[in-house]
């Protein structure tokens, strides 16, 4: 048990941290204001100012490029190999058989229920038409996927039995998780070079982390015991590792070969940019160039099949060593074999088969008449929603209160008068004894009358820097306002702020949906059978696939960004929400109920407190998934820096793309920390 | 404290031990040491320095076959203690002889020698290796001596039916209760037949009733086998039945060595006669711990028969109506002593003042 | 029929290249398939032709922006319908380095400028001419955007071009660049399908300006000086106040590639396809359901003759 020392409620001159850093932002907010017009360097970094890092990074790197490339052609003319052999493999075995080593394969580890998954899986994939994209997809997965096996196992190791390179190694995970995809993608072509061999390494990269941290975690978790019972029976540290401790963390490290496999198959569709390679990716991008939703959906639906075959079935193998008859997998197999003999020529080849096409038009047509029947009701939406929600949040009331929009002009008075009524409301509600969120009110008035788009450096440095030391202490803050300077001196600052408002903006908007969303999943049974499979689609269907029919909605521009954001990133926001507020220990529940508690108050004073660490972990999916997501809506068109990861990308621009993809990664990870620091602390606080 | 073994090297003798945690302990341990007298004042600097003191200058000695119990509770040491033994952490300072050999100066190489061929433990929590059966965790120390497969079957067969785990060997640790957890656990420890056994609590996990029923096998298994044993427990009852002799610590240090009976009845300390408080002293105690044997003979008038190794329960009931001294008698019938019925009830009584 | 003469003519125009040694028939020429259906026809009929003089063929797929690094190792050997107003940088380090070469113009005549639906032409009635735009800015007008109009323009990556030209005509229009090709098509169906208002840059041959009807907006003709002065042209203080230059398309291969297939590079050399041709088959392809491979098999089939002189100019 810790002591938890309550701070003093009385009212002394004692300030809790958050006042301190509220009030520190607000008196920063207070000179920058007093210096407008006066003093255009606060308000806007002067390029004389700016590094020229991108070129250095560019010049750098190609130094080193055209030092390493030669050994680096010849890694990838080897992995052309194993590559062409799986492919070829994959792609002449005669579809039965391998749709019935699969259904095998899944009774083997989950009996019928995986059996049928399997079955209707591949049907469906075969149906769709796809057949053999499919299989060049899933030859560069298993492909990729051994590779980021070992990979992950090596550095999971290496992390494990060397604590001094552990913090070094956990902080490469987090960079290489956080860095866009899109932005791997402009190094790795520079120097692998073309072809399916940049989307294997690319993707080998993206899924080793998972398996790493998975490793790690699994050796961490090895019971001390069980380790100091291999010790005592005198095995030899290499003994302990294989015979004792890798097997013992066999499952959690299962756990990573499922989350790896996820990750390659994700990471597999976005390296179809590149092309060079006739795979499911590839044909999602293809059919989305010509805005043909149904068939790119139905593209994406092959990858969701495949998506939820592999977990299924890695997955259970992970958890659970029950194992089904064998037996039975071999007769389904031999089954399967005998028809692919027998009946072969009466077969028709995979590729002919389009069972599918009548849908997908109905789909597409059905897009279509929604657009056409229900055009001016999204309008409305749109223009409500970018002209008292977006467009004020980016440039500020002072910039969105137009004639045209509100109905009239923005004044300089109206500017005090909010600045005014933020200050007083605020102190009315210090007053009453929460100063914190008092002092907050008129930071964030000055917020709303500049617009996240048009905020002073230094303001933006000050506050992130205060909410980091409330989150996190000193520490946090000095590598929040390090990693901002470097956003800052490198020229990409604008950017950052505009893709940190479209961010913060969905990232609200998600927080607020997808808590009411997960609210009502936790009390209704029915409302979460319905939202729990849409939850499931929207994680494994490539995002490009929705972004379609949100341009179709709410053509170009932001909101349908924010839209695709949303979309994307309110799934763990929901997920967790429920899980938080579904596993309240019984007995909290119990002592409730019989204390009288309604449910209302139920859900409020007892479920809602115990699942704020829980939920705050999601907020915190939901921003990486926001920043990852962000980079994909530069396919839509916006301004910030996924627009510069997209165009370094084009223009095979190593630098810009290493420069924006790291400014993203410093964003993702800053918001990363801060929201853990207060999950952290709420868990202290609940003695977790 | 300690008492030395006239028959030759004791089996473990420990020196001086400390076990610091925290960063630079041994630096900082040396140079608290040095600047002060005793090692309760550094254990404080220590302290004061943000690091854990969590073994201090403990030093005793365990003799060949003997059931050496270290009992103390949570967080007082005990564990960290018997894993400087083992040297499965790497104790701050002191000297562990085990058969005269100073296993803090083996080499990596010999330590895994040692542990091998000399040294068994049993875990509080059973550390059996989940993803092997029950005949496979038995055997892995066999593995590891690099005998064969039929070789490591046979033997593990063998241990496993001393255990009266036969019929098991081919479950997986999950299939088992706790009871027959600890039962394997037990029977891996024992697998190459160790001079030396170490047991970490390896009841304390276990039901009430398992745990007798355990107690009960283990004594009769040490019986046979007389091993030199170091077993860690929390709990008093447990320690006065098995342990032939007792360290009692506290907060780090060794506060009392003693047989059951000295420590029940003649505790150091508050601390020490707090933990024997709940005790039925008189079913621990012998009249050997209380008879007066000097001095001339005073006048008995009764004689109750009392023997040397009753209990203190038995020779109270037996002279319920004696008011004057008893003789007591040794196991040959001799006269070895005498003792006052009220001193009997006074040692039942200690605790009350 | 006149399209396919046009054809014929073209064709024929260019019979006087050198016979040349066929070279190394047994490596397979890997051809870029690109990300456009009329990157795949063009190629696809140049496939067919070099097959047709013994050769065999690869098709790869390849990013468009990206590839000429690919090609400069060898590993692609020629891509077939380069734009020249939209060629990334890679294009000309490599042409520079030496791993690329120009082989010759496809001869396709590009268009690129401002495109309207054709019920556009009701909301915005002075259209085509591009005075109207001036008048017509609120009705082109978004959320975004208000008070200005909205033109979409080419996805960042492909340039600037409509911001250019808005600056330079001093338009009261704010260009929004559109993320990629998708967006550009998703804009045209929403825009026909419901009717409302849409002003993007966008360029043909493209399957979407006959199924979408779409009509080029008449901005002052485009010339070189115009890119460069800005005292040329209606504004006197600007660049970029006119049309876009029709663009250049034509065929880079690998360095290398003369040396391995003499016969091959010049028959790619003479190798060209006129806009009318290719127009029409993109449209069978998007549009009515047909595979690149039967479409391009007709237009061979069609002007086997042409075709059969070509190769014989090249190879005997």
């Amino acid at each position: 048990m810790t002591d938890q020392t309550a701070p003093p409620a009385t009212a002394l001159p004692y300030l809790t941290p958050g006042t301190r850093a509220a009030l520190a932002s607000l008196l920063v907010a207070a000179i920058c204001l007093a210096l407008e017009g006066r003093a255009d360097w606060l308000w806007e970094w002067p390029d004389a100012w700016t590094l020229p890092v991108t070129d250095w990074i560019s010049q750098g790197l190609g130094w080193l490029f055209d030092l390493i490339r030669p050994v680096v052609r010849v890694i990838s003319t080897l992995l052309r190999y194993p590559m062409d052999w799986v492919n070829v493999a994959l792609v002449q075995t005669p579809w039965p058989l391998i749709i019935g080593a699969t259904v095998a394969l899944g009774w083997y580890a989950g009996g019928l229920s995986l059996a049928l998954l399997s079955a209707i899986g591949l049907g469906f994939v075969l149906a769709s038409g796809y057949w053999v994209e499919g299989m060049n997809t899933l030859a560069l997965v298993f492909v990729s996927v051994p590779l980021a096996l070992i990979l992950g196992l090596f550095i999971g190791i290496w992390a494990n039995e060397s604590p001094r390179a552990r913090p070094w190694i956990e902080a490469t995970l987090d960079l290489m998780q956080t860095v866009p995809t899109f932005a791997y993608l402009t190094p790795l072509l520079l120097l692998f070079g073309f072809g399916p061999v940049v989307g294997l390494i690319a993707s080998a990269i993206y899924a080793a982390p998972p398996m790493a941290r998975n490793t790690l975690l699994g050796l961490q978790r090895v019971e001390a015991e069980v380790k100091e019972a291999g010790i005592m029976a005198g095995a030899t540290r290499r003994q302990q590792l294989a015979l004792v401790e890798i097997p013992a963390a066999s499952t959690q490290i299962m756990i990573g070969v499922n989350q790896s496999l996820m990750a390659a198959l994700s990471m597999v569709i976005i390296a179809a940019v590149i092309g060079g390679f006739d795979d499911i990716g590839w044909e999602v991008l293809l059919t989305m160039r010509q805005a043909n939703f149904g068939q790119s959906f139905l593209a994406g639906l092959v990858i969701v099949a495949f998506a939820i075959i592999i977990d299924r079935i890695s997955a259970r193998m992970a958890t659970n060593r029950d194992r089904h008859d064998l037996r039975i997998s071999w007769i389904i197999l031999a089954a399967s074999a005998a028809l692919a003999v027998y009946a072969w020529a009466a077969l028709p080849a995979a590729s002919d088969i389009a069972l599918l096409a009548p849908t997908v038009e109905a789909v597409d047509g059905a897009l279509t008449q929604f657009t056409r029947a229900t055009g001016a009701t999204l309008d409305s939406i749109k223009n409500t929603a970018m002209f008292y929600g977006l467009l004020p949040l980016r440039i500020g009331l002072d910039g969105a209160v137009l004639p045209f929009t509100w109905g009239f002009s923005w004044t300089a008075t109206m500017s005090w008068v909010l600045l005014g009524g933020g200050a007083a409301l605020g102190l009315a509600v210090a007053l009453t004894g929460r100063v914190a969120f008092g002092a907050s009110l008129p930071v964030m008035a000055v917020v709303l009358e500049t617009g996240v788009a048009d905020l002073p450096w230094p303001f933006v440095l000050f506050g992130v820097g205060a909410v980091a030391w409330v989150a996190g202490g000193w520490k946090l803050t000095r590598l929040a306002l390090v990693l901002l300077a470097l956003i800052l001196v490198s020229g990409l600052w604008e950017r950052a702020l505009l893709s940190l408002y479209l961010c913060g903006a969905a990232v609200i908007a998600c927080a607020v949906l997808g808590g009411l969303l997960g609210l009502l999943s936790a009390v209704s049974n029915i409302a979460w059978a319905i939202i729990r499979p849409i939850c499931d689609m929207l994680q494994t269907i490539p995002l490009f696939v929705f972004l379609i029919p949100v341009l179709m909605f709410f053509q170009i521009g932001e909101f349908s960004a924010f839209l695709a954001i949303i979309l994307y990133a309110i799934v763990p926001m929901i997920r967790y929400t429920r899980h938080g507020l579904v596993t309240t220990p019984p007995e909290l529940l119990e002592a409730a109920v019989a204390a009288g508690a309604t449910k209302t108050q139920i859900m409020r004073d007892v479920r809602a407190p115990f699942a704020a660490p829980t939920i705050l972990l999601g907020l915190n999916q939901t921003i990486l998934y926001a920043f990852a997501m962000l980079v994909i809506t530069a396919l839509i068109g916006t301004t910030g820096l996924g627009q510069s990861i997209y165009l370094a990308l084009g223009q095979a621009d190593v630098g810009l793309g290493i420069a924006a993809g790291a400014a993203m990664a410093i964003l993702a990870l800053i918001s990363d920390r801060i929201v853990q620091g207060f999950a952290e602390e709420r868990r202290r606080a609940l003695g977790l | 404290m300690t008492t030395p073994d006239a028959n030759g090297t004791p089996a473990i003798a420990v020196e001086g031990l400390w076990q610091v945690f925290g960063n630079d302990a041994r630096a900082r341990l040396k140079e608290a040491r040095g600047r002060t007298g005793s090692a309760p004042e550094a254990a404080e600097e220590l302290k004061q320095q943000g690091l854990i003191p969590a073994v201090q200058d403990a030093g005793f000695e365990v003799r060949e076959g003997e059931l050496f119990v270290i009992m103390g509770l949570s967080g007082s040491g005990k564990s960290t203690m018997v894993r400087c033994i083992s040297r499965l952490v790497e104790p701050t300072a002191g000297s562990v002889l085990i058969d005269g050999e100073d296993i803090l100066a083996a080499s990596p190489k010999r330590l895994i020698e040692l542990r091998r061929r000399k040294l068994g433990m049993v875990f509080q929590h059973f550390g059996l290796f989940p993803h092997m059966t029950v005949a496979e965790n038995v055997a892995f120390p066999l593995k590891m001596l690099g005998k064969s497969r039929a070789e490591r079957r046979a033997r593990a067969f063998e241990v496993l039916d001393m255990v009266g785990l036969d019929g098991r060997e081919d479950s997986y640790p999950r299939q088992l209760s706790g009871g027959q957890k600890q039962r394997v656990g037990i029977a891996r420890s024992l697998a190459v037949n160790p001079d030396i056994w170490f047991l970490d609590e390896p009841f304390s996990a276990l039901d009430p009733l398992i745990r007798r029923q355990l107690q009960d096998e283990f004594l009769k298994i040490q019986s046979g086998l007389r091993k030199t044993i170091v077993f860690i427990t929390h709990d008093i009852t447990e320690a006065l039945k098995l342990a032939d002799r007792i360290a009692i610590m506290r907060d780090g240090r060794i506060v009392q060595i003693g047989t059951p009976a000295e420590i029940v009845l003649k505790p150091v300390d508050n601390y020490v006669r707090e933990f024997s408080k709940d005790v039925a002293r008189g079913r621990h105690a012998c009249l050997d711990s209380v008879i007066q044997t000097e001095g001339p003979l005073p006048e008995m008038p009764d004689d109750p028969k009392l023997r040397i190794d009753m209990t203190l329960d038995d020779a109270l009931a037996a002279c319920m109506s004696c008011y004057e001294n008893v003789p007591v008698y040794d196991r040959d019938g001799k006269m070895a002593g005498y003792v006052h019925p009220k001193e009997l009830a006074d040692a039942l009584t200690v605790d009350s003042e | 029929m006149k399209k396919l003469a046009i054809a014929a003519v073209v064709l024929s125009t260019i019979g006087g290249a050198q016979a040349a040694e066929l070279g190394d028939t047994g490596t397979p020429i890997r051809l870029a398939i690109n990300e456009w259906t009329g990157q795949h026809l063009t190629t696809q009929i140049a496939g067919q032709i070099l097959e047709e003089a013994g050769y065999t063929v690869e098709y790869v797929t390849a990013g468009y922006m990206n590839m000429y690094q690919a090609m400069a190792d060898g590993e692609i050997h020629a891509a077939l319908e380069v734009w020249e107003s939209n060629v990334s940088d890679q294009y000309y380090d490599q042409l520079e380095a030496g791993g690329v070469v120009e082989v010759s113009d496809l001869g396709l005549t590009a268009r690129e400028g401002f495109v309207y639906p054709a019920h556009v032409a009701e909301i915005c009635p002075g259209l085509p001419a591009w005075e109207a735009l001036n008048d017509c800015a609120m009705q082109f007008a978004t959320a975004e955007t208000i008070p200005q109009g909205r033109l979409v323009d080419y996805p960042a990556d492909w340039g600037t071009p409509g911001a250019d030209r808005v600056a330079g005509l001093e338009l009261p229009y704010r260009a929004v660049p559109a993320g990629s090709e998708g967006a550009l098509i998703a804009e045209l169906r929403a825009s026909t399908e419901r009717e409302t208002p849409l002003l993007m840059v966008f360029w043909q041959p493209h399957w979407a300006v006959s199924a979408y009807d779409l009509t080029f907006v008449d901005l002052p003709a485009g010339t070189p000086e115009c890119y460069e002065d800005p005292s040329w042209g209606v504004n006197p203080d600007a660049t970029f106040d006119c049309d876009f230059l029709p663009s250049r398309i034509f065929k880079v291969a690998w360095s290398g590639f003369e040396e391995q297939w003499p016969a091959a590079y010049e028959i790619l050399e003479a190798y060209q396809l006129a806009t009318e041709d290719q127009q029409p088959m993109m449209g069978a392809v998007d549009v009515d359901g047909q595979s690149v491979e039967e479409v391009a098999a007709a237009y061979v089939e069609a002007n086997s003759e042409e075709i059969s002189a070509m190769i014989a100019a090249a190879t005997e």
